[in-house]
């Protein structure tokens, strides 16, 4: 059983965003609220963990366990930081812990193997030639394999800073480090991110 | 402006390539790039792995997260749900629940009282629902009442994918 993701986001005053609003109804006993929640954050959620561990379903089971939590933590919520503070705050321990378990240890091959899970290359409108699309996909799995190659908390925060452009402070906050911690982090990350892709210019 | 490859500031041209870098420092940055072709190729390389993480598409979630979510959730409840039939509780239970919890603390206070009997007392009725608070009850009476309401909400022909 992991460890529970505390509520508490170490006294940040933060003003009382809309999705805490929800979540302090939802702590009432309104479900409509939580659904509102889930429509709003679920595929933020489950596109932050399928880049995480590169595994849709692996991803989607990991999404689900972030929304129980936040669905079962609700009679203990208090709107110490952003909702999408806290949220993502679960999501990234439950993806590093995945990480850590091995639990998408077969990434690697899949990536070889290029599983079904991947969404299909966005392609109907231009068709390109069948070799543009083949450049494409290996582009792509280029791009996967370095990102799946960054360091767990690297890694979340190049996703939560590229995908979801959360500010320095936000992801720092998720990830319980100073601001100037995850300025290091994406750097490094981002200057290994260069490296490994330099060749495809 | 120092050049930010020199004095280790390369976080300075990170942030200008992802763009969030603002104001006089993005000014301050652009005017020194024109003179220095290291950072305008550091800005270069990070540029192409901004734009070659943009091409990376992620799968529209399953069309059935949502009822899957909801199942989960109902099984969590349903074994309070079980419980509760097996201790032959009615609706009003929660109304007598300061009632019970009282006399449960007084029955332990009474067991208090008396540290050595010489015999076993006889098993409280409640020994066959151990490690059941009173308060869990209630929590699982509320989940209750909050998926009745999400088993209203879900729609069985939710079959299109959501993005
Ligand atoms: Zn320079």
């Amino acid at each position: 059983m992991m460890e529970r993701v505390n509520t508490n986001m170490g006294g940040a005053t933060a003003a009382l965003d809309y999705d805490a609003e929800l979540m302090l109804r939802v702590k009432d006993g309104d479900g409509a609220s939580f659904a509102q929640l889930l429509e709003k954050h679920r595929s933020p959620v489950v596109h932050f963990l399928y880049r995480m561990v590169q595994q849709q379903a692996v991803a989607e089971e990991l999404a689900q366990e972030v929304f129980l939590r936040v669905y079962r933590s609700r009679g203990t919520y208090e709107p110490t930081a952003k909702f999408t503070t806290w949220l993502f705050r679960i999501a990234t321990h439950l993806a590093l812990n995945a990480l850590r378990d091995g639990r998408n240890e077969r990434n690697q091959e899949r990536l070889d193997e290029r599983s079904d899970d991947m969404p299909a290359l966005q392609v109907e409108d231009r068709r390109p030639s069948v070799e543009q699309a083949m450049v494409h996909q290996a582009t792509l799995d280029e791009v996967r394999r370095a990102v799946a190659a960054l360091p767990g908390k690297q890694r979340a925060a190049v996703l939560m800073h590229k995908y979801r452009e959360m500010e320095y402070t936000q992801i720092a906050k998720v990830l319980n480090c100073s601001e100037s911690a995850v300025k290091s982090l994406l750097f490094r990350a981002y200057e290994t991110l260069r490296a490994r892709l330099a060749h495809m210019a | 402006m120092k050049c930010p490859l020199e004095t280790r500031e390369e976080r300075v041209l990170v942030a200008y390539s992802s763009r969030t870098l603002d104001g006089g420092d993005k000014e301050l940055l652009e005017a020194h790039l024109q003179s220095c072709s290291a950072c305008r190729e550091f800005v270069r390389g990070q540029r192409e792995v901004w734009e070659a993480l943009d091409g990376w598409e992620a799968a529209p979630v399953s069309a059935d997260f949502d009822r899957r979510l909801y199942a989960r959730m109902q099984r969590e409840v349903s074994w309070w749900q079980r419980m509760r039939g097996r201790m032959g509780l009615v609706p009003v239970y929660r109304a007598l629940l300061p009632v019970t919890t009282l006399a449960a603390l007084v029955l332990a206070a009474v067991l208090l009282e008396r540290p050595s009997p010489p015999r076993v007392p006889p098993q409280p009725v409640t020994a066959q629902v151990e490690g059941l608070q009173p308060d869990q009850v209630v929590h699982a009476l509320d989940e209750m009442e909050v998926l009745d309401q999400f088993n209203h909400m879900m729609k069985p022909d939710s079959s299109t994918p959501r993005m």
